[in-house]
């Protein structure tokens, strides 16, 4: 398939099963939400060594908000549900109740219930207050500019992750023109984060290494510096810098929705603007059960 | 459908006691078996015709009629539906009730929504002494639900609440919220003496005039507004006086530091 020049790979990107929340989380102004909620978010790129995947998935306006000031919207995604409870709690505890002004809310409701304000609460040293209101309980936790209110619990569901482009470009300044303008089509779905810097990655990997202690290692069939030197290459001369964009959704859906406009913004540019190859990475459909076909996506149809 | 209406013939000699009349006990019967249910009056049981006529209804409520005033425990631990009481009922209506919607038309006596658990009760007129408190000895009062008096309330209201929110669209006894361990109590008119006697933790707010604050709770430097607006939303919906809540300004207190407490009076402006 070619689109604009670009040639659309005949695969698929393979996603996995993966726990989520999402939190709201409310500030005396947009900024100091979005502080608290790019530090909480931080260090969450892959849960091979973070534990957790996790991004800023929008604003959310005063208007939307349970306190009437304006938040920011996170979604978090681990491999367990155990796993996502005890990444809460550290990065709701050190960097949501440490930021100024700063309340923190479930953002999901429907779903198993875990632990937001519950053990953070204890930070109060007795003097924490809880309140039902209108069915949800809430702790007020006394601090330095006033009182930290929490939402005892947030619910968990079931996500999606691992959803993923592999974008070939001409060159360096070609593949982060198609990146971030894939990225920018993606941030305005809701239910996606693209947990990488930017949300994008370049140094895709895959499964295996020689070296027995490491699970994954470099995907060296894109890389171009071992073109002609590696068995197998998916590169040419014409193909010299890949980007990859790794999508977690709350469902396969959500996903599916991401890569498409993703694949669009690419597409628009075309090969003219340096982008000539849309691939995605997969396992050979062994390892996850979410298989993405990028031609069926971007023929309007089902993943 | 399962629904009945209860008329009361004639204003019984002796207090009648209704406990167990409640629209999931009732749902299961026919007319002719709850005829027969026993109904305290006075220290005798006696079965339900002879005080009420029933007739089944088109819809699930369970409608109680007639001057029901010396009727006591309408909707005692009722678990769910919808009971009405058309008019001034007598002590303890809503008593630990978990679920459901009671609704009473008139006046209800002393202790109404003592321990209530869940579940919505609205009494359209005033309440006696103790209501939304805690039975004769318990320690703990009502414990959750949503209590709406229209009208007055007695004194001691609230009396050892622990959780749930009760409004009071008129005025308020003295003693309100005393000994309140938690909870939510806000009131629209006039509060008697000692507001928040000897109070633990829980919010009172006063959205009428300002109460007489005891020298036992001290002035709060820090104001509170992401609770405020949680909290303040969540009466809004209940209209009148408390509509405006959010937009308004409101001053604490915090006590009653003569019992350890650290709950509020909010004032709002």
């Amino acid at each position: 398939m070619n689109r604009n020049g670009v040639t659309i790979d005949e695969t698929f990107a393979e996603a996995f099963p993966m726990k989520a929340t999402r939190i709201l989380i409310t500030a005396h102004n947009l900024e100091w939400a979005r502080h608290a909620a790019v530090a909480a978010t931080g260090f969450a790129t892959s849960v091979i060594a973070c534990g957790c995947e996790a991004g800023i998935e929008r604003e959310i306006p005063a208007s939307e908000t349970p306190d009437g000031r304006p938040g920011m919207a996170v979604l978090i995604f681990a491999m367990s549900g155990k796993e996502l409870a005890k990444q809460i709690e550290r990065r709701v505890g050190q960097c949501v109740l440490t930021c100024p002004t700063t309340a923190v809310y479930a953002g999901i409701d429907e779903g198993e219930a875990v632990a937001l304000g519950k053990n953070l609460r204890f930070f109060g040293d007795g003097w924490q207050m809880a309140k039902m209101i209108a069915g949800k309980r809430y702790w007020r936790v006394p601090v330095m500019d006033g009182e930290f209110v929490a939402e005892e619990t947030t619910a968990v569901v079931k996500g999606v992750g691992g959803g993923n482009l592999l974008l070939l470009a001409r060159d360096t300044d070609a593949a982060l023109a198609a990146a971030e303008a894939a990225v920018a089509a993606m941030k305005k779905l809701p239910n996606v984060i693209m947990p990488f810097p930017g949300g994008v990655v370049r140094s895709g990997s895959k499964v295996g290494s020689k070296y027995p202690a490491l699970g994954a290692s470099t995907n060296d069939a894109f890389c171009p510096s071992l073109v002609g030197l590696v068995k197998k290459t998916e590169l040419t001369s014409e193909t010299r810098c890949v980007m990859e964009i790794v999508i977690d959704g709350l469902t396969e859906a959500d996903v599916g929705a991401a890569m498409r406009v993703g694949m669009e913004a690419g597409i628009a540019l075309g090969a003219a603007q340096g982008l000539l190859r849309i691939s995605a990475g997969n396992y050979g459909g062994k390892l996850g059960p979410f298989h993405f076909h990028l031609h069926k996506l971007l023929a309007g149809g089902a993943a | 459908m399962s629904g009945f209406t209860l008329t009361l013939k004639a204003t019984p000699a002796l207090r009648l006691d209704l406990r167990g009349l409640t629209p999931g006990a009732l749902a299961a019967l026919g007319a002719a078996e709850v005829e027969k249910l026993p109904v305290g009056h006075g220290n005798a049981l006696e079965p339900l015709a002879e005080f009420f006529t029933v007739a089944a209804r088109s819809d699930d409520t369970l409608l109680l009629q007639g001057e029901l005033s010396r009727c006591d425990f309408i909707g005692w631990q009722m678990d769910g539906g919808t009971l009405i009481a058309d008019g001034a009922v007598g002590d303890y209506a809503g008593g630990a009730m978990k679920a459901g919607t009671l609704s009473v038309k008139g006046r209800a006596a002393e202790l109404a929504a003592c321990e209530m658990a869940g579940g919505t009760l609205t009494i359209e007129g005033d309440v006696g002494d103790f209501a939304a408190s805690a039975l004769p000895g318990s320690m703990d009062g009502m414990r959750g639900g949503t209590l709406l008096v229209r009208g007055n309330a007695g004194a001691r209201f609230g009396d050892r609440m622990r959780r749930g929110t009760a409004l009071i669209f008129g005025d308020a006894g003295d003693f309100l919220a005393s000994r309140l361990v938690a909870g939510t109590i806000a009131l629209a008119g006039r509060a008697g003496a000692h507001v928040g006697y000897g109070m633990r933790r829980g919010s009172i707010v006063f959205a009428g005039p300002a109460p007489e604050v005891s020298a036992s709770f001290v002035p709060a430097v820090a104001a509170a507004p992401v609770f405020w607006q949680l909290l303040s939303r969540d009466l809004a919906r209940h209209g009148g006086a408390f509509g405006s809540l959010a937009s308004r300004g409101f001053d604490r207190h915090l006590g009653d530091v003569a019992a350890g407490g650290k709950g509020e009076l909010i004032v709002v402006r």
